[in-house]
């Protein structure tokens, strides 16, 4: 590595001072040769994933030790413990969030997203310590939350503070938040291509080739020092699930609609509520999430703790068949009603393990419901319930990749991949037809941030180099045609300009002028390949963006468009007019 | 110290990245310090919830049990003991769902392991599937098991047995049973639940032979010898079966059961026409007498169910107040009345078929009236049994 700033200015003042080659020892300066800044922030890149592996760690164990303390083993129904808890510990989170952290409300996927469109990557590291201990007593306390997003937050904020002491350039610094992120995400997960697709779906909100690399490197080796630590097993252990007739797939079909509406219902409440209570009075915001406590604690007071906290034991039974469906139904309402109190209330915490429970559960209700209506289907509970959580991480985070990868991962199972594809489709177009704006966008919009997301990339109808094409002119030209033939072949035609098929290849443009003023300048024996310049003209593929055309119109009269198999045949030509027109906004007649 | 590193090294990316390093060690040696107690923390937890669970288990408390078996196995979810005892639990409180769901989840880790195969087998048992519980019972007999190999291997063999045995799947119970007592090792007690189960598979050669293994070392085995006089009995080799039952008797006089197979075959012996080395006054004496005990037995069940038959009133011949029964029982009787003149002629002809037409109606008169009126008592029973036993007796 020559520089470590050598790509673009620094960020900070510090970071002005130039990184030199003048260490004494001769041994560094020899290896130094080898970094690039492009090979070191990849290196940079593992060691996010490593320190935020970590991170998760120790926040996993924080959340575990904080629930066995504050409620025990075993779940406390019936308890004054299980009101008391949420309640105060509420009280406490959010004067913590008031007073220390502000900016760690909520889940933390947003907050990254900024840091990466708006703060060129910039997370204070006050943040990771806020989320880290709030959310560890929130989640711990029996909050209906996940952690998730959290662990995605630490992470990011984590790999920004990293960024900032390197003292990398503007551009690795802004890609340090999605990284850590992934990094986050996967170790919490314990699935590293779902926490890369979700990053590259919900906070990088574009596909981007440039940052893959970096973003699969920090994930995986994040994963790996997670498992290093608490094992390889997977988050649940997964009952055998198994598909066998096609037919079925049209019971899967129904689970996709229903958790697409459960989603919708879902994003809804936390829609409505969310700038409600936001618009409260301040002093509120110190009873807010030990309201959202008490409520959530006598729901699980009166016979339901299971929606207490994240609740990956309770799908881990739904999954292994033990919950009635009607259980599990009332289970799915509980969750979204109390989730959505603790969200709206402010508490830090996740939503990925809210989303997951709601649709295990709405899941494994809707297979009870369709096994008690036609027997002969045999997809167990634990199928469907696998299923259904990957339908509401689809319909609800709209995430319709990460949400396929995400159960296939989980459950280490392909043979479910078509009923998994199905249902989550069918509940991403659902859910997207009812509510347009999926939840992450919603929350952005309401906290007056407008960021790029891929579902407006979706939207977005790209324009290419074919959509400005004017077709091939009638006349074309070689470089090997003398000046007086030509000129002879031009004759009377309206056509101004002629593109010129080069030798051996390329394309080059001649105006009729050029060739007239020739001819009568007696040179009609030259041809036309002495009057053009060597250097062809840029060439274009239709299938381009237009963007790439942007380049070449304004120095170029036209610039040829050709056929990707054979470069010597003119599909057409770009002007800048043609070029413009198309960029022009509709006319209002 | 920063400083003087700074200027010693100035932000060479070398550095840096000996720094991140160093960092990443003492990061895993501090997570790992932690991981290490909250990992002991766990396990502790796990087998305290473990050992409350079972408490609870044995003492009835069967739901408070079940959430104890799960936060221990919540607590250390890679522990398969916690695991495959949840799944016993579960099974055993009659949650087949839930259960199964649990061990083979186990089973799909470790498909090879016996404990595992015979806590499914018993799932599948008590679901009554007998596919699947053949296959996990045989998973578990050839399978990898802790301890005791063999021993859990006939276990889960016996149980198969016994399993087909309710589900009546004799011929897979007998195929089974002769791989057991192949494998079984000189222990009497092993040999005597075999042979207990070969007669119940009504394999009554192999299970005398296995009876007669034991008492070949042991010959005041009581339980071999009732078994053996039992199976003999069953088999028809009932002078067999009287020289077991008179020695079983003789070491267990108070056993009822005994004393009244014993009897019943004292009876079948003294009243079989057939039996071999018996003189031709002693046949045709034994036929008569079996003759007039099916015809009083005719009678008697007539009467028993409200018949009127001609050997009671012979005016009132083949009236009945039940059709359905009368018919049978008339038919019977009419048989009887035509057979009885034909008796005389046992003195006088010899090699005739006399006598297997007599225990022909005999024999169809007991069996109708068994069907109709009960199990009989006594003679009738030996009539009865000697029927059943036409061709297989040997004595």
């Amino acid at each position: 590595m020559k520089d470590l700033t050598t790509a673009s200015a620094p960020v900070t003042a510090r970071a002005e001072h130039p990184v030199r080659f003048r260490g004494p020892r001769r041994l560094f300066e020899a290896f130094e040769d080898v970094f690039d800044e492009e090979s070191f922030f990849l290196i940079v890149c593992v060691f996010i994933g490593i320190f935020s592996g970590l991170a998760v760690v120790c926040f996993r164990i924080a959340i575990d030790w904080t629930h066995l303390a504050l409620l025990g083993p075993l779940p406390p129904v019936h308890n004054w413990r299980i009101l008391v808890v949420p309640s105060v510990v509420g009280l406490v989170v959010a004067i913590l969030v008031v007073h220390v952290f502000p900016a760690i409300r909520g889940s933390g996927v947003n907050q990254t997203k900024a840091a990466l469109y708006i703060f060129n990557g910039f997370i204070p590291f006050r943040t990771a310590i806020g989320k880290f201990l709030c959310a560890a007593l929130a989640i711990g306390s029996g909050q209906s939350l996940g952690p998730e997003d959290p662990s995605l937050q630490i992470g990011a904020s984590l790999a920004s503070v990293l960024g900032r002491q390197l003292k990398l350039s503007r551009e690795k610094l802004r890609l340090m938040a999605p990284v850590g992120a992934a990094a986050g995400l996967a170790a919490a997960f314990n699935a590293p291509i779902s926490a890369v697709l979700f990053v590259i779906e919900e906070v990088i909100g574009r596909w981007s080739a440039g940052i893959l690399g970096s973003v699969v490197l920090a994930a995986v080796a994040s994963v790996v020092v997670e498992r290093w630590f608490l094992g390889s097993e997977p988050i649940f252990r997964i009952p055998v699930t198994a598909f066998k007739r096609p037919s079925e797939l049209i019971a899967y079909l129904v689970l996709g609609v229903v958790g697409g509406v459960a989603a919708v219902i879902f994003a809804k409440a936390i829609g409505f509520l969310r700038p409600r209570l936001k618009a409260m009075p301040r002093w509120t915001q110190y009873f807010q999430p030990a309201i959202a406590g008490l409520l959530i604690g006598l729901i699980g007071y009166f016979g339901f703790p299971q929606v207490m906290g994240a609740g990956y034991d309770y799908m881990d039974q739904a999954m292994h068949g033990q919950y009635v469906w009607q259980l599990l139904a009332t289970l799915a309402v509980l969750k979204i009603l109390a989730t959505t109190l603790s969200f709206v209330s402010g508490t830090p915490g996740g939503m990925f393990a809210p989303a997951l429970f709601v649709g295990a559960m709405l899941g494994g209700a809707v297979g009870g419901v369709e096994r008690y209506l036609f027997p002969h289907l045999v997809g167990s509970t634990g199928t469907y319930a696998l299923v259904g959580m990957g339908v509401l991480f689809a319909g609800f985070l709209r995430a319709p990749m990460t949400s396929v990868f995400m159960v296939l991962e989980v459950s280490g199972n392909y043979e479910i991949i078509v009923p998994v594809i199905v249902a989550n489709t069918f509940a991403y177009l659902v859910s997207r037809s009812l509510e347009p704006i999926p939840i992450f966008d919603l929350l952005t919009r309401q906290d007056g941030l407008v960021l790029p997301s891929l579902e407006e990339e979706r939207e977005e109808a790209i324009l290419r180099v074919e959509d400005a094409m004017l077709s091939a002119p009638a006349i074309i030209l070689s470089a090997a045609d003398y000046i007086d033939a030509a000129e002879r072949r031009i004759g009377n035609s309206a056509q101004t300009i002629f593109p010129v098929r080069l030798q051996p290849s390329g394309w080059g443009a001649i105006t009729r002028e050029q060739i007239e003023r020739r001819f009568k300048e007696g040179k009609g024996e030259h041809t036309i390949g002495s009057l053009i310049s060597a250097q062809p003209l840029p060439s274009l593929y239709p299938d381009l963006p237009l963007d790439s055309a942007l380049r070449f119109v304004q120095s170029c009269p036209i610039v040829p468009v050709v056929n990707r198999a054979n470069p010597q045949k003119l599909e057409g030509i770009v002007t800048s007019q043609s070029v413009f027109a198309k960029y022009a906004p509709p006319r209002r007649d | 110290m920063a400083k003087f590193l700074d200027k010693l090294f100035p932000r060479s990316a070398i550095l840096v990245l000996v720094l991140l390093t160093l960092a990443a060690v003492v990061g895993f040696a501090v997570v790992g310090h932690l991981v290490t107690r909250y990992n002991a923390n766990r396990q502790a937890r796990g087998r305290r919830l473990y050992a409350q669970g079972l408490a609870d288990l044995n003492s009835g408390n069967a739901g408070k049990a079940l959430e104890e078996l799960r936060a221990a196995l919540t607590s250390d979810p890679s522990n398969g003991q916690y695991e495959l005892s949840l799944g016993r639990a579960l099974r055993d409180t009659g949650r087949l769902d839930e259960a199964e769901s649990y061990l083979e989840s186990l089973w799909q880790r470790t498909p090879e392991d016996g404990t595992i195969n015979l806590a499914l087998a018993r799932v599948a048992a008590r679901r009554g599937s007998i596919n699947d519980a053949l296959r996990y019972y045989h998973n578990a007999m050839y399978g990898v098991w802790a301890s005791d190999a063999d021993g859990n291997r006939r276990k889960a063999q016996t149980e198969l047995i016994e399993f087909l045995l309710q589900k009546n799947a004799l011929a897979e119970a007998r195929s089974e049973l002769v791989a057991l007592a192949a494998s079984l090792p000189p222990d009497p007690v092993l040999q005597l639940r075999t042979a207990e189960l070969m007669l119940q598979t009504h394999d009554y050669g192999d299970a005398l032979a296995e009876y007669e293994r034991i008492l070949r070392v042991d010959r005041g085995n009581a339980a071999a010898l009732a078994g053996a006089g039992e199976t003999a009995y069953r088999a028809g080799r009932y002078r067999t079966a009287q020289d077991y039952l008179q020695a079983a008797v003789s070491t267990n006089s108070t056993d009822a059961n005994l004393a009244d197979l014993l009897a019943s075959t004292n009876a079948i012996l003294q009243a079989n026409p057939f039996a071999r080395r018996i003189s031709d006054a002693e046949r045709n004496r034994r036929l008569a007498a079996a003759f007039d005990d099916a015809g009083q037995r005719l009678t008697d069940c007539a009467q028993q169910r409200g018949i009127s038959l001609a050997m009671v009133k012979p005016a009132a011949s083949s009236l009945s107040a039940s059709p359905g029964l009368a018919s049978p029982l008339a038919s019977l009787e009419s048989r009887w009345l035509a057979t009885k003149p034909e008796l005389r002629r046992l003195r006088y002809e010899e090699e005739n078929d006399l006598p297997d037409v007599i225990m022909d109606l005999v024999f169809a008169i007991e069996q109708q009236t068994a069907q109709d009126c009960g199990e009989p008592q006594g003679v009738n029973h030996a009539l009865l049994m000697i029927a059943r036993d036409r061709d297989t007796a040997d004595e």
